[in-house]
């Protein structure tokens, strides 16, 4: 696509700096001035890696960015640093898990999700080693028919977590239909927002009013899932999983014979001989197996749904038939025990094949060919809403500002030719999101500064990105950064999730568990969305309980004496040097004189009370300007 | 794969401007998307109080919801055929049953008597048996609904259907939709507020926000089975101390500093003010909170101070207080975490009355302190669970199964018609047969007396307007004054 004419053609540094330059010039507005360079590399950090930049950070990138001729450099530079941290991975991925709906535990009566961490780092590596995002969606949805290791299976968890509802199995067929009928609404309703940015669930009452999507598009797609099951599967091949399926079946009959064997009345005289010998069957078995404790992967396998009536006519029986598939046939009005034609399984009809039909799904449950239409068939679109979700989170605001939604109820791009030459070079450039990233991040548009009082009053939304959009930080980021800052984050990767609420979790947010029937109130009160249903992007909200937990919670009191510790041992026992090294970890700048004087008005006096300096730390932790990146 | 690459530039329809810009339904943000009532200001803080969609009746709600499902027709409904045929035989189409058999046909269950004795009470002549019989003197407020009917055989489905209009999806709970339309009329409390709520059947989703903007959800007080002493805000300091008073000026001067620097930021203030509240209403709830402030007659009125009645007594007292400071919508739970929960007699139907004694006093007193202070004109009271229960035996035992084919809640208070009933069940007290209220007309009768039409306080989520009662639901005019 020509790159638009332009009249200041000394602005653009990247390509998509023509198409909003253009814009602004038709409305006679000018891009804001470049931010200094302290503000690039906090919004640089927070973009990339949810975190605040070190002091040492700060002035390496200040004085690399000096003349203003090397600027251009420092921040590529600094972009590759940070592209290559593993911290990159954690902030996205974290992104990517709020559109997975993702949770660590559900009701204990519904399907395990014991091993969602492993989605959760499946998703940190995906980003960290910049997989192509047409693989990383393909995968996602059939890695195991891709002829890929087993240990990819974990990704198939986008899926596994899927929530399920309880099937009270007393009940008759034509209720429990209905169960299951909302179930498939559920994974249809996310594979379409989170891939294609379309609701179709939609149609599957009735044919779309505004987008070309039918009713039969939806069955078509829903028979996919009518044709998989919740399962957790092996993470190594055939030769090593079969002989640990064995052992494990073996290891719970020996723990079964065993429990029965202590309940039993009177006990046997030789009972604790007995239940060693058992024991020690049991170890050995654990120890004599290679790979006894593989790790599974919660996943999704092929096996057709019937819900069909039990024997005697005594309730229902969900009847799976492993490998089979089955195609779904359209229900009225989206009721299950209303039912008309046969819909086979095949793509949407909105994106034809080659030979001009929508492809079919005709091998398994057609996951494998279901995630080639979506990169391929729908490319255009599926890269569409990935470019534009990566742009969101740098800019504050999507170029359609309805990240999931891009029908016609959708918000219209606000610079579709723009959107239309980046999804074509993100595409030729292989998908790679970390391309995108510097096509974004060097762009002279991202590196605005957010102060342009005209252009706030013009235009509001800032729908010409004729400045940068001051952000709040999330949760995520808030505390991460807290931790970070008042030195107790502990950097482990990975693992098993752990409660928030205790206050020995000193790790990234992302690793706190997320609990899908009692979401923690730490999560909930801070714009946390609902781990039920993908979401789209989060709605922000600031109230007061949110600064209750500002002001009292046990974290920031806790943090907020870390901080003053840290402050004593990096610069000594004088109160200015403190305060100056507070405002460099925490804002990246040194404190104002109104802010010194501040300072020394509430600590004169009391430089020796370790509480004064706690309640100090606490207001820079707690105020406005540890939360918005500008 | 790389063949298709080209097909990047095909005019794919969701592209073309043209079609786009013709399309009247976009929308730009999703905090405003929706058709809440009016905001009474501009720029209105979300919170703040808007003009509903008619005039309103009642300003707002206190829920007290009794978890499990009380026996309608051991307390309001009066079936003297339950007592006449005790013991005999009948066959009834039992939902359980029928889902058992998978056979819509009738099985043969043993009627059981109410276990506590009905009278006429008041000078409307209501209906009310032993089991209740302080709420029994103040039936002349009340508007008995008998013919209520709602979704769902078990307690977690019925339980966020009566909340949130739905079985399972995710949706906003009913004083979630209440404060997104109306907001608050006290900036130094929360909105919506759930006094003592489950964990069980639904948790934290039967006071959920789901997809409304967080400001919306209900702030939980304590829990089920916990004291009512803790039913309390989360991070709620209660020093108050001149050291920490120090700390929070200076805390708002470095945001003073911070929005000198960028003017004009609407954000920051946003968050500087939320301080401002958090901070008033660290010193304000307290006093809100505090019961010892009442006098030694009203506690009692309360039943506080009884071993029985201490516990629920306070939550009322505490509901009663919210409701004077302007809270939008309070929910007084008595239940508790289990499966089973607190009302739920299968078994052991003599056990109502130990769940009746801990919650009739206080109620009671609780209608008679609302009138007392005049606040009964325009509040809302709603008194129901999530189902009833059956009118023959449990497995031939000694207690009564889930019903959610007909049951009776009463709501009394602003706008609703005084010692009144609607609707009525079969003879057995079964299945609603008269003037049929379903749980989403319930709904749309609450709002409406709150001057919110039900089909009109929607929020656009997911390419589509939600509202609380989905495509049903109708105001119930025979309900109200």
């Amino acid at each position: 696509m020509p790159s638009p004419k332009v009249r200041n053609a000394k602005w653009p540094q990247k390509p998509i700096d023509p198409f909003l330059l253009a814009a602004m010039e038709r409305q006679s507005t000018q891009p804001a001035a470049p931010a200094d360079a302290r503000t690039i590399i906090r919004r640089l950090h927070f973009d990339l890696t949810g975190l605040a930049p070190t002091p040492e950070e700060v002035e390496a990138f200040v004085e690399g960015s000096s003349p203003a001729g090397n600027r251009q450099s420092a921040i590529a530079a600094a972009v590759d640093r940070l592209l290559s941290s593993p911290a990159y991975g954690e902030r996205w991925a974290r992104y990517w898990l709020d559109l997975a709906r993702y949770v660590d535990e559900t009701a204990s009566w519904l399907e395990k999700t014991t091993s969602a961490h492993l989605y959760r780092d499946w998703v940190i590596k995906a980003f960290n080693d910049d997989l192509p995002y047409d693989q990383f969606v393909m995968r996602q949805i059939a890695t195991d028919q891709m002829g890929l290791p087993p240990q990819d299976r974990h990704a198939l968890a986008f899926l596994g977590l899927a929530p399920t509802y309880w099937k009270e199995l007393q009940l008759p067929p034509d209720i429990i239909k209905a169960t299951v009928a909302d179930e498939w609404e559920e994974h249809v309703d996310t594979l379409s927002r989170t891939f294609l940015g379309l609701t179709l669930a939609c149609a599957r009452c009735h044919d779309h009013k505004s987008d070309p999507i039918t009713a039969a598009d939806y069955y078509a797609i829903a028979g996919v899932f009518a044709s998989v099951r919740h399962a957790e599967v092996p993470t190594m091949g055939d030769e090593f999983w079969l002989p640990v399926k064995k052992a494990r079946e073996s290891v719970a009959a020996l723990e079964k014979e065993r429990d029965e064997l202590k309940k039993k009345k009177p006990a046997p005289a030789d009972l604790t001989n007995q239940v060693a010998a058992i024991d020690q069957k049991i170890a050995g078995l654990k120890t004599g197996t290679p790979h006894f404790n593989m790790a599974m992967a919660t996943a999704v396998e092929d096996a057709a749904l019937f819900v069909i009536p039990a024997a005697n006519n005594k309730g229902t029986v969900l009847d799976f038939k492993p490998g089979q598939a089955r195609d779904l046939e359209l229900m009225k009005r989206g009721d299950p025990n209303k039912t008309g034609d046969i819909v086979p399984r095949r793509f949407l009809s909105a994106f034809p094949a080659k030979d001009g039909q929508p492809r079919r799904f005709t091998t398994g449950s057609g996951r494998l060919e279901l995630a080639q239409a979506i990169v391929q068939e729908a490319a255009p679109l599926t890269a569409r809403v990935m470019v534009n979700r990566v742009w969101r989170h740098h800019f504050g605001r999507g170029i359609v500002d309805t990240p999931s939604e891009f029908g016609l109820t959708g918000d219209a791009p606000s610079h579709p030719e723009l959107l239309d030459d980046l999804t074509a070079r993100f595409i030729k450039n292989g998908w790679s999101i970390k391309w995108l990233h510097r096509e974004i991040l060097l762009s002279a548009a991202w590196q605005q500064s957010s102060l342009a009082p005209d252009s706030e009053k013009r235009d509001p939304e800032n729908k010409l990105f004729a400045r940068m959009s001051r952000r709040r930080l999330d949760f995520e980021a808030w505390r991460d950064t807290t931790l970070a800052c008042a030195g107790t984050l502990e950097r482990s990767m990975g693992g098993v999730a752990t409660p928030l609420t205790s206050d020995k979790n000193l790790r990234r947010t992302l690793y706190g568990t997320v609990n899908r029937h009692e979401l923690e109130p730490m999560l909930r009160i801070h714009d946390f969305p609902d781990p039920a249903a993908h979401s789209a992007a989060r709605t922000e909200t600031a109230t007061a309980l949110q600064m209750l937990f500002s002001l009292n919670s046990p974290f920031l009191l806790a943090q907020a004496d870390a901080l003053v510790a840290r402050m004593e041992k990096e610069a000594g026992p004088m109160l200015n040097a403190r305060v100056t090294r507070a405002h460099a970890i925490l804002f990246q700048r040194p404190p104002t004189a109104k802010e010194l004087a501040m300072a020394t008005g509430f600590l004169t006096g009391r430089e020796t009370d370790k509480k004064a300096w706690s309640q100090y730390a606490q207001a820079l932790l707690a105020s406005n300007e540890t939360q918005f990146v500008d | 794969m790389s063949k298709d690459r080209h097909r990047v530039f095909a005019p794919v329809l969701w592209t073309r401007r043209g079609a786009l810009e013709a399309a009247a339904c976009g929308f730009g943000s999703m905090a405003l998307s929706g058709l809440a009532a009016e905001p009474a200001g501009a720029m209105a803080h979300p919170l703040e109080p808007k003009r509903p969609h008619h005039p309103a009746r009642a300003k707002r709600v206190i829920f007290l919801f009794m978890q499990g499902g009380v026996s309608h027709v051991d307390s309001f409904d009066h079936k003297p055929l339950l007592t006449e045929r005790d013991g005999q035989m009948f066959d009834f189409d039992d939902a359980r049953k029928i889902a058992n058999s998978g056979k819509r046909e009738a099985t043969s269950q043993r009627v059981m008597k109410p276990l506590w004795k009905f009278g006429r009470h008041g000078q409307s002549g209501r209906w009310g048996s032993d089991l209740f019989p302080e709420m029994c003197r103040h039936v002349d407020e009340m508007t008995f609904i008998h013919s209520l009917r709602t979704e769902g055989i078990a307690h977690g489905p019925a339980t966020l259907f009566l909340h949130c209009g739905a079985t399972q999806f995710i949706r906003p709970s009913m004083g979630s939709w209440v404060t997104y339309g109306l907001g608050t009329e006290n900036e130094n409390l929360p909105g919506f507020v759930s006094i003592s709520p489950s964990s069980g059947n639904g948790g934290p989703r039967n006071f959920g926000n789901a997809f409304l903007p967080a400001i919306y959800q209900g702030t939980a007080l304590g829990k089920a089975g916990a004291p009512a002493g803790e039913a309390v805000i989360r991070h709620l300091s209660s020093s108050g101390s001149a050291a920490q008073r120090r700390q929070f000026e200076l805390l708002q001067a470095l945001n003073a500093e911070q929005l000198k620097r960028t003017p004009g930021e609407s954000e920051l203030e946003a968050v500087a003010s939320s301080y401002e509240l958090a901070w008033r209403m660290q010193h304000r709830a307290p006093e809100v909170f505090d019961l010892s402030a009442e006098s030694g007659a009203t506690r009692a009125l309360y039943g506080i101070g009884d071993p029985k009645t201490d516990n629920f007594g306070r939550q009322c007292l505490l509901a009663r207080r919210l409701c004077e400071s302007g809270v939008r919508y309070i929910q007084v739970t008595y239940g508790d975490n289990s499966a089973n929960p607190a009302w739920d007699q299968h078994s052991n139907l003599p056990k109502h009355k130990d769940h009746a004694r801990a919650v009739d006093k206080p109620i009671a007193g609780l209608l008679q302190d609302l009138k007392a202070r005049g606040l009964l004109e325009d509040t809302i009271v709603w008194w129901g669970g999530e189902f009833g229960r059956t009118p023959y035996a449990e497995k031939n035992g000694t207690g009564r199964d889930h019903n959610a084919g007909g049951f009776t809640v009463w709501l009394a208070g602003g706008g609703l018609r005084k010692g009144h009933a609607h609707g009525a069940t079969d003879e057995w007290g079964h299945k609603a047969v008269e003037d049929k209220m379903h749980m989403h007309d319930l709904h749309a009768t609450i709002l409406h007396l709150l001057g919110l039409d039900h089909e009109h306080l929607t929020f656009r989520y997911s390419g589509r307007n939600f509202r609380l009662t989905d495509v049903h639901g109708r105001v119930v005019r025979e309900l109200l004054a």
